[in-house]
């Protein structure tokens, strides 16, 4: 029961924070709500408002070219009472979302899948963090507040991440299908996670399905995430009358066409690039973004969990529209693994680099937009400081479990120093 | 290699003593710095960078029967004073709408610290008859200045100039003639509804408008007689600039064109010595520093509306045509506009009217005293994490070695043997002191609260109360922490490191903004950087302690207050005024950036590892 209640004072304490937040500074919200840091095209609160009220009075919500997110969100807007009169549901409902990825994070911490794999465990893994303390720096981390505040529809698909991690880490392979599938559907990209997520299952599983192959397995989870998305995908199609939402959401995602600037590095590079070259260039990019996938799920096929951690990394850097809410998520699974940290060799120097990025960040941007005395390249650069930052955290922490792995292979050469012959 | 180095770096006891030094050096070199940049090696000529300007190279025709005219308005604006502003705008109104001009108002209430200032603005737009009504160009004349007083030549003349430019079929920007009620609250009700973003119903929506604001110019001419020379003033809030281009128009049209002197920075004689020019220099930057508004004009820079106020000063023999004539000459200027200003710096310091220095130049000396806190905390973070060596035997660590097991690093073809300690990394136990630095900085935000929120009266009282809180806090805060958590060398280490990278971080960023208050913040913390505790030395305690109490926000205040002759109660009254209506923001910098890295400090100086 102790614990127990120590959890809830936690949630309590998060909750109570964000409806402070919320409630003492009323310009909070929609002054976080307007920061590209939080809100991009695909997941602005702003632009929901904007699909919304032509959702409800019977026009195609995506006729104005302003509302690119999943349509299935409209209906469960359009039920909560206006969030320009009665706020406080909104507020509440992303305050729940927020504590129930909380929850899921929880879970995924008490499996100790971090440190032992089915595969592999780690010497390291005794030094941990505390379920509570990992769910603590997940709500507490001023980034997943201020996404909190901002309102993006992104902390929904946060949560479905989360879940879906937290039932593969149980062995519940069709939920926790069905909750990446409702995360793809919601912003496409995470459908990239599906590999690292199967294999996890896959290594779960419970007893009465050990005997099954390992092809079967896949085979089967990806009817089963091929199923969902089509139902969900139907189940729109249903509700907005047509299947013309495909080219606005995906579409977008896919193709890049609004250019307002984020801490991504896609923008900037689409807004110099020559025409003709554009394709090529979108091409590329989404091919960088996905070749992650199958080398790292090879590589450390033993710690599938840590190739999501590491995946969701780098999405916070090269997806099209990033924003501080993936590296809030990036940084809540990456605590997971407190038992690599001692191997990691910049860890001060990302934190450094993060933190002055995220102070420098809004800086130059208001120098950029409202002083007028800077220019677009200020604030390119420090997304450009704030994304380094961020991959040589990747980087840094795929080296240190990379290193962990070597080292149960190699006892030897247990803090000595590697060299690439 | 890199482990080589890493060993170095951590245990070589001398490089390991460098970073205080390297520290200080950067504040020397700072400090030294921007006494270097009067001399003419470091300052450059001011210059025209925006070809379409041509200041001076049109011929002014305001003279002659306009001097009647101005005669005329003046006397009816000596018969309005001390009157109600309505009246007053009820007249101002009449005379506007004789010159052929549209006319509208606006009311304006603002409420800070108890008390409320409102007030009704008038003015008048002139339809370009070349322009479409895209862009304007604002002529303002508060109705009583930033002292208070009424601004009677400076009215008439916009009256009479509003008169004058009406005749003109040249101008291809809308002009409009602005009258406002003070010259505090006025004008950012009228440019916060003239973008639409001002605070209905107390501030009114402007009935009338016309186009994107290119340039505003300020007449404040309180006194009747002739006057010597021009004082420009240019500081907006939150140390915003104007286009240094605008500047450089007025300097080269009133000393070029109309032979009139200009000065900056109150500096009423500049012999242009090192000694004028640094004094300018340091002025400006402290005007920009606390982030005030320094006229009617300050309103207008925040809305990327470059602008300038014009107070003609001393006893001499220009009239008040000439100061019209400047006017219509920049007025000129501002006409031929092809876009918005940009040519020009937005970041300068102006050492005499016609020697600046650009951003490039400065910002070294503001980011080396940020960076100085930024390596003390770099340096504080390494001997944290490295295993406690006793520096004080040096000489003995060949005994030290043979007790410790030792471990071969290869690299290449060398060998180093290095003790196996050394190699290890301390576990460091962060949560103590990241707690500590966190509630420190959420500690800031209650003066932040109190001294915006508190009505005038109570003002002075709560300064004092505050001011007793502040000196026994850090001692009694460092009490606690020994009593309940008995934080050891490596958390006090701990603390100190991020306190300081925080503040290092916060002045950098901040120095890109509001370089005067990066730097003088910085420099007022720079004793942070060596404060730690110093058990059982307790002069040293004693000493240190006096001197960052010295330092501390509420006596600096204090001994600005003494040496500027003010009230403190009406500076603090002036503060939250500009939180409420300007948006000012160096509260936030003083009570969350300044005043928790200097709680810090104090809890590690009465500290007890």
């Amino acid at each position: 029961m102790g614990i127990d209640r120590r959890k809830a004072g936690l949630f309590g304490a998060a909750a109570a924070i964000r409806l402070l937040l919320f409630t003492s500074f009323p310009g909070l919200p929609d002054l976080m709500t307007a920061r590209v840091e939080i809100s991009t095209p695909v997941t602005s609160f702003k632009r929901l408002q904007e699909g919304l009220f032509l959702y409800n009075h019977n026009v195609s919500p995506y006729d104005g070219g302003v509302y690119h997110q999943a349509p299935l969100l409209l209906p469960l807007f359009s039920l909560l009472p206006s969030s320009a009169t009665y706020p406080a549901f909104t507020y509440l409902l992303y305050i729940l979302v927020d504590l129930l990825s909380a929850n899921a994070l929880m879970k995924i911490a008490d499996s100790g899948e971090a440190g032992s794999s089915k595969h592999y465990a780690s010497p390291r893994k005794d030094k941990k963090w505390s379920s509570l303390a990992i769910a603590a720096a997940f709500l507490l981390n001023p980034f997943t507040i201020a996404t909190c505040i901002g309102r993006p529809t992104s902390v929904f698909t946060t949560c479905a991440i989360l879940h879906a991690i937290s039932k593969a880490v149980v062995g519940s392979s069709f939920t926790s299908a069905f909750a990446i599938s409702f995360a793809a559907y919601l912003s496409m990209y995470p459908i990239l996670l599906f590999p690292p997520l199967v294999l996890l299952c896959y290594d779960r599983r419970p007893p009465s399905k050990q005997s099954e192959s390992l092809t079967a397995f896949v085979l089967g989870n990806m009817v089963a995430v091929g199923g969902s998305i089509y139902s969900l995908l139907h189940m729109s199609s249903l509700i907005t009358g047509s299947w013309e939402f495909l080219p606005s959401t995906y579409g977008v995602q896919l193709l890049l066409p609004d250019l307002t600037p984020n801490v991504g590095l896609w923008w900037y590079f689409f807004i110099e690039m020559f025409d003709s070259f554009r394709s090529f260039f979108l091409g590329v990019f989404w091919l960088h973004l996905s070749s992650y996938v199958g080398g790292l799920t090879i590589r450390v096929r033993r710690q599938p969990l840590f190739v999501l951690t590491i995946i969701l990394g780098i999405f916070a850097i090269f997806k099209p529209y990033p924003s501080i809410s993936d590296t809030s998520l990036f940084l809540a699974m990456l605590s997971l693994y407190k038992h690599i940290f001692p191997l990691m060799r910049y860890t001060f120097l990302v934190s450094s680099t993060v933190l002055y990025a995220t102070l420098l960040g809004p800086a130059f941007y208001y120098l950029w937009i409202y002083a007028g005395s800077g220019n677009a390249n200020f604030f390119y650069a420090i997304t450009l400081v704030w994304s380094l930052g961020l991959s040589l955290l990747v980087s840094d922490s795929l080296y240190a479990v990379l290193r962990d792995e070597w080292e149960v292979e190699r006892p030897e050469m247990k803090g000595k120093e590697i060299r690439q012959i | 290699m890199a482990t080589l180095i890493c060993v170095l770096l951590r245990h070589n006891s001398r490089i390991l003593k460098l970073p205080p030094y390297l520290s200080f050096l950067c504040i020397v070199i700072g400090v030294a710095w921007l006494l270097l940049l009067p001399l003419d090696n470091y300052s450059r000529r001011t210059y025209i960078s925006e070809n379409a300007l041509l200041p001076g190279q049109v011929h002014t025709y305001f003279a002659g029967s306009d001097q009647n005219v101005f005669r005329g308005y003046k006397q009816e604006v000596d018969a309005l004073e001390g009157k109600a502003n309505l009246e007053v705008n009820d007249r101002l109104e009449e005379f506007f709408k004789a010159a052929g001009l549209k006319v509208a108002r606006q009311h304006y209430e603002y409420k800070s610290a108890g008390e409320t200032y409102s007030g009704e603005n008038v003015y008048a737009i002139l339809h370009a008859p070349r322009g479409d009504a895209t862009e304007a160009i604002v002529l303002v004349g508060a109705w009583k200045n930033i002292e208070g007083e009424l601004n009677r030549s400076g009215v008439a003349l916009v009256l009479t100039l509003a008169r004058y430019f009406k005749r003109w079929s040249l101008w291809s920007k809308d002009i409009i003639f602005l009258v406002t009620a003070d010259s505090k609250a006025g004008p950012q009700a009228w440019v916060d509804a003239y973008h639409d973003t001002h605070q209905s119903p107390a501030i009114e929506s402007l009935p009338l408008k016309s186009g994107a604001l290119q340039g505003a110019v300020v007449i404040d001419y309180p006194f009747n007689h002739r006057f010597e020379s021009l004082h420009i003033v240019y500081d907006g809030i939150n140390g915003q600039l104007p286009n240094l281009d605008l500047l450089n128009t007025v300097v080269s049209i009133a000393s070029g064109q109309m032979g009139i002197g200009v000065s900056l920075q109150q500096m009423w004689h500049h012999s242009d010595t090192y000694k004028d020019r640094l004094q300018t220099m340091l002025r400006g930057m402290l005007n920009q520093g606390l982030g005030h508004a320094s006229g009617p004009h300050s309103s207008f820079i925040p809305y990327h509306v470059d602008a300038i106020t014009l107070q003609p000063f001393g006893e001499g023999w220009q009239d008040e045509m000439a100061m019209g004539r400047v006017i219509e000459s920049a007025f000129r200027s501002l006409n031929n506009l092809l876009e918005h200003l940009h040519q020009s710096f937005f970041f300068y310091l102006l050492m005499h009217a016609g020697r600046f220095v650009s951003i490039g130049t400065y910002l070294p000396s503001a980011m080396l005293v940020a960076t100085n806190f930024t390596i003390m905390a770099i340096f504080l973070w390494v001997k944290s994490g490295s295993p406690q060596f006793s520096d004080t035997k040096v000489a003995a660590t060949i005994e030290a070695e043979k007790a410790s097991p030792l471990t071969v690093i290869r690299d290449g073809d060398a060998n180093a043997l290095v003790p196996e300690a050394a190699l290890a990394v301390r576990e460091r136990e962060l949560f103590l002191s990241l707690a500590v630095v966190a509630a420190s900085q959420f500690l800031g935000f209650i003066p932040l609260y109190i001294f915006n929120h508190t009505s005038k009266a109570l003002l002075p009282v709560v300064f004092i109360a505050f001011s007793i809180a502040n000196y026994l806090l850090p001692y009694l805060a460092s009490d606690l922490l020994v009593r309940f958590f008995k934080p050891t060398t490596q958390q006090y280490q701990l603390i100190k490191t991020f306190s300081l990278l925080l503040l290092g971080m916060f002045l950098s960023s901040l120095a890109t903004l509001n370089f005067s208050l990066a730097f003088l913040v910085g420099l007022l913390a720079t004793p942070l950087t060596y404060i730690q505790p110093f058990p059982g030395r307790p002069l040293t305690t004693t000493l240190l302690s006096l001197l960052i109490n010295l330092l501390a926000p509420p006596t600096v205040l204090l001994a600005g207050a003494y040496y500027w002759n003010l009230n403190v109660g009406n500076i603090l009254q002036e503060a939250a005024f500009g939180w409420d209506v300007w948006g000012m923001n160096t509260q936030v910098v003083v009570w969350c950036v300044w005043w928790p890295a200097w709680l810090a400090g104090g809890i590690l100086l009465y500290g007890k590892p």
